[in-house]
């Protein structure tokens, strides 16, 4: 009698073999490493250069020398550089700096505060521009008019540039497939590099300097706004399209009539996102010269003093507020398609006379008087929030040692600095044999191939030890927001309450630059890796909380029905039933949170967090250590693309239909 | 039924989806199962050698079960899927050579269409939505909206012009469908399974809703459904697809009658066929014992409706067909119909 073998039954074996052969791989590697502790780890001194470092170096020397005369310059970044530094010194000129010969800008701070809260009146609620009226009120108040001033100005020449470039773009992408699949795999590179990569190659282009800043923060957010005016044209239902397309309308006509109006509110809500991002990225070029709250947040964290730094993130956090709930008041509007009625439409014009004239008002007073045109000194708490805020965080940390210093050395001495000795500090060909090994059996050949090529890459960079210190790191920081995550996102995955009341932390927490986390965390734990990891940590737990928590509320309704009504206990419901079943959503936010995490980590390097990131801050100041940077960066954005891959083929490999 | 008398005349029309279409177009591939085809070829033969004509005024229903290839065949028809091959003939146009500007033109003003999801624009008016065609036509706004305030009326939708679709009922956003689709005054209709989204009360008034319009009307009109009752209900002719090809074509009472495969034959079973066959079809020579009662009948009555009167008379009653006594029926013989024995 022939036996039969059933596909289901092959299966079970297999996974069980793949788990035990990462098992005893790990504990080889473990034990190897132990052997060759510190051995060919190529290990480079920070002021020392590689072969490949030094000859970076000496090509950004020679861009830079070639910044006057070379035609790429002179026809290209030039003209792009002036006319974006035009731009945005018209825009700051309005608000924020001097005009012209004048002492004030053309706007002062009463009448900017009527202008703000105008536009979010004509574009949301009357509630809403209260609100921004006295938040923007309130970055005067803490004594950061000009900077916050400044950060909004810059946030808005980059939003209106970006989304010049990123809507029609975003259409056109919407409308023709070819276009999507060319820009597809640039968005998806974009999404998973590090703001801190693209700042230094930009400022050698373009000059340190607000034209700078303006362009990263536009490569930045352009494809935020194309991704989702994309999306939006494509979601636009068929039926609408098709009878549009079956009464005989151009290309035009449609888009116009049809896709544009039924797609405006994704739009918008990419309109939301790019400001979002924008602003968060604006407070990091300050990096590469960008005016505002940026500046005083990163010597805030050079000089380690947490108050003054606490302060202007608040004030960051203030425009967040702002400009996050202005535009997402204008997407509820877009719910639904019907009008206002007559009556309403008119009490509403009213209304909107009356702020017009109000806000002239304000506007004429800021231009004629003193004390309409320059922020009174009389009203700044600026230097009791950070005497508060120092001591409350010298209170916590002198308190609460166990949980700020405890937690640390745990974290340190307990996860990072034995996998640091496995990663960084092995032989490198070890640790390429073993990662690719791993991303063999995680992710098969195609993953094993690119992990081997781009740690080969990185070894001949001569960056090799500091990549493996930035990448324990992020390793370890994923670890624990996965762990954070996964526990938090099973429960807003299964209880709605649960959801509402922790969706608007997750929600504000993910509006906020990464940046404002540094502040605190370097308050709590000083200079050190782990301020780096426990930044990392809470930047990435909201998009982690949220993608598992909705792959729980995800699982269909009738398997959890199945299991329960077979006795499962809840542990064994979550367990057994729900997260297996989750499963492509947990790699998703795996995925996400490594991403998430390498953005932050590599900032982390300002406050002692050493690897990649402080290399990349080091060539910024350092001229003869600028190759080095250079090459740092580039560096991140290899572990980025490995990272991304493994995780991608891992996604592919679970949601590929098994036979 | 020859072309030139035809409103709408489809020869040999092929959608293949898939690497090389054009390969499979007359092949023996394109007669495999469909997951055989894939497998082999990696293409679906959606829509296989389809060839009909719909006279002036008739209305064609196209019926089969989801998959079947009736909503491509509807959707190549006026191009909105590019067909592999075949023709479309659109009262002695050949719509499959007319440019972009012509098939624009042709669909402003010759032919328009009705949708399953209604596909009315959410952020207009429903007279606006009414006058979309015209609209996009050039027609001035005053103009635009007499003519869609006339459609209004007819479809009875009084009182709603200046609503948005969201605040209508689902039966209300396609009254607006079908206004949108008669606002051209059209000279072929294509309806897309048009009230499968709706419950089964309203569905029932939009059907009798399109017969009026049709009875006043006369469009011609190709109607997609897969609801074989809505089918028999508004078709002067229907065809029956299954996996891509036409299985039967043929009035109500032919495919009842006489269905052409077990297939057919599967999806009428349920059918009374007491409501759709007519005497003719039961009509048999006198026995030796019987004596015709004199009373006569048309041979084109539905059953049911002789019912009455062949009870009543007591005896066979002769079935006349162009003047001349074709046979005879008796109670007996309806009975046997109602009472669902297999009668051929």
């Amino acid at each position: 009698m022939s036996v039969r073998t059933e596909p289901a039954i092959k299966i079970a074996p297999k996974s069980i073999r793949r788990s035990w052969l990462l098992g005893g791989l790990l504990i080889i590697w473990v034990a190897v490493a132990q052997i060759l502790q510190g051995k060919a780890t190529l290990e480079l001194a920070v002021p020392e250069n590689s072969k490949f470092t030094a000859w970076a170096g000496e090509v950004a020397d020679s861009i830079r020398d070639n910044r006057n005369d070379g035609l790429a310059f002179k026809y290209f970044f030039n003209p792009i550089r002036e006319f974006v530094d035009g731009f945005v010194n018209i825009i700051r000129e309005f608000i924020a700096i001097p005009n012209g010969s004048s002492s004030i800008p053309v706007l002062g701070w009463l009448g900017v505060i009527s202008l703000i809260g105008f536009v979010v009146f004509a574009v949301s609620n009357v509630r809403m521009a209260f609100a921004a009226v006295a938040l923007t009120f309130a970055c005067g108040a803490l004594g950061l008019w000009t900077d916050s001033m400044d950060t909004l100005a810059m946030t808005f020449a980059a939003v209106i540039l970006s989304l010049a470039i990123g809507i029609p773009v975003g259409i056109w992408a919407g409308l023709s497939d070819r276009v999507l699949k060319v820009v597809t795999p640039i968005l998806d590179l974009a999404q998973i590099l590090p703001t801190l990569v693209y700042l230094a190659p930009l400022a050698l282009f373009f000059l340190i300097g607000p034209a700078s800043a303006t362009i990263a923060t536009m490569v930045y957010s352009i494809p935020i706004a194309v991704r989702l005016t994309a999306f939006g044209i494509r979601g636009v239902p068929t039926s609408p399209v098709e009878a549009g397309t079956s009464m005989g309308t151009t290309k035009r006509q449609l888009l116009r009539k049809v896709q544009l109006p039924m797609s405006s509110r994704t739009i918008i809500m990419g309109i939301n996102q790019t400001v979002m991002a924008a602003l968060s990225f604006v407070v990091i070029a300050a990096l590469i010269g960008a005016p505002g709250l940026g500046k005083p947040v990163i010597d805030a964290l050079i000089i380690r003093n947490v108050g003054d730094g606490f302060v202007a993130g608040i004030a960051v956090v203030l425009i967040a507020i702002m400009l996050d709930r202005s535009t997402s008041a204008a997407i509820t509007k877009k719910d639904t398609f019907v009008p206002p009625s007559e009556a309403d439409r008119k009490r509403r014009k009213l209304a909107l006379i009356t702020a017009g004239i109000a806000a002239i008002v304000g506007i004429v007073l800021s231009r004629q008087m003193a004390w309409a045109a320059f922020f009174p000194k009389q009203i700044d708490i600026g230097s009791q929030v950070a005497n508060a805020s120092d001591s409350a965080v010298t209170w916590v940390t002198e308190n609460m040692e166990l949980l700020t210093a405890g937690l640390s050395k745990a974290v340190t001495v307990g996860v990072l600095n034995p996998l640091e000795s496995i990663l960084a500090n092995s032989p490198w060909y070890l640790t390429i044999a073993m990662i690719t090994l791993i991303s063999l059996i995680l992710g098969g050949i195609r993953s094993a191939i690119v992990s081997a090529t781009l740690l080969i890459a990185v070894v001949a960079t001569g960056l090799w030890y500091d990549t493996m210190i930035t990448f324990t790191q992020t390793i370890v920081a994923t670890m624990l927001t996965m762990l954070v995550g996964v526990v938090l996102g099973v429960w807003i995955g299964r209880s709605v309450r649960a959801e509402r009341a922790l969706r608007p932390i997750l929600d504000a927490g993910q509006t906020l630059p990464a940046f404002v986390y540094l502040i605190p965390m370097l308050g709590f734990f000083g200079p050190s890796r782990f301020t780096a990891i426990a930044t990392g940590i809470l930047y990435s737990i909201p998009i982690v909380v949220k993608i598992v928590g909705q792959g729980i509320r995800e699982v269909p309704v009738n398997m959890v029905e199945a299991a329960t009504s077979t006795g499962s206990t809840k542990w064994q419901l979550i367990t057994k039933v729900q997260l297996p079943a989750a499963k492509k959503s947990l790699l998703l936010a795996t995925n996400q949170g490594l991403i998430f995490v390498l953005a932050v980590v590599v900032i982390g390097g300002l406050v002692g967090g050493g690897g990649l990131g402080y290399l990349v801050l080091l060539g910024s100041s350092k001229p003869e250590l600028q190759g080095k940077g250079l090459v740092a960066g580039f560096c991140i954005l290899l572990l980025g693309v490995m990272i991304d891959r493994i995780a991608q083929y891992m996604v592919a490999r679970n949601s590929a239909p098994k036979h | 039924m020859s072309n030139n008398s035809s409103a709408i005349s489809v020869k040999n029309l092929w959608q293949v989806f898939g690497p090389n279409p054009e390969k499979i177009v007359d092949s023996p591939d394109a007669r495999l199962p469909r997951a055989e085809l894939r497998e082999k070829t990696g293409n679906t033969a959606a829509v296989q050698d389809v060839s009909f004509d719909v006279a002036p005024g008739e209305v064609f229903v196209v019926m089969g079960l989801s998959g079947s290839g009736k909503s491509t065949l509807v959707r190549c028809l006026t191009r909105l899927i590019e067909p592999t091959a075949g023709s479309v003939v659109l009262n002695g146009e050949n719509i499959m050579e007319a440019n972009a500007a012509r098939l624009r033109e042709l669909r402003r003003t010759k032919f328009s269409m009705v949708f399953q999801n209604f596909g009315l624009l959410p952020h207009r008016k429903v007279i606006d939505n009414i006058a979309f065609a015209l609209e996009v036509n050039g027609v001035s706004k005053e103009k635009r909206h007499a003519r869609a305030n006339e459609v209004i009326e007819l479809v009875g939708l009084q009182g709603f012009a200046y609503a948005y679709p969201e605040q209508l009922s689902g039966g209300m956003q396609q009254r607006v469908g079908l206004a949108r689709a008669l606002a051209v005054d059209p000279e072929v209709m294509f309806l897309d399974e048009p009230f499968s989204a709706l419950d089964p009360l309203i569905r029932r008034d939009m059907q009798t809703e399109v017969i009026r319009l049709h009875e006043e009307l006369g469009k011609t009109m190709v109607f997609i459904t897969h609801d074989l009752s809505e089918a028999l209900k508004l078709g002067d002719r229907i065809a029956i697809m299954r996996d891509g090809a036409v299985v039967q074509m043929g009035t109500a009472e032919e495919l009842i009658a006489n269905p052409a495969d077990a297939y057919v034959e599967d999806f009428t079973r349920d059918v009374p066929k007491s409501h759709v066959l007519t005497v003719r079809t039961i009509a048999r020579p006198l026995a030796d014992s019987e004596t015709a009662t004199g009373r006569t009948i048309p041979a084109d009555t539905i059953i049911r409706d002789a019912t009455a009167a062949v009870l009543d008379a007591n005896g066979p009653v002769g079935v006349v067909e162009g003047g001349n006594i074709i046979g005879y029926i008796k109670s007996r013989d309806i009975l046997q119909v109602v009472g669902g024995g297999t009668h051929a």
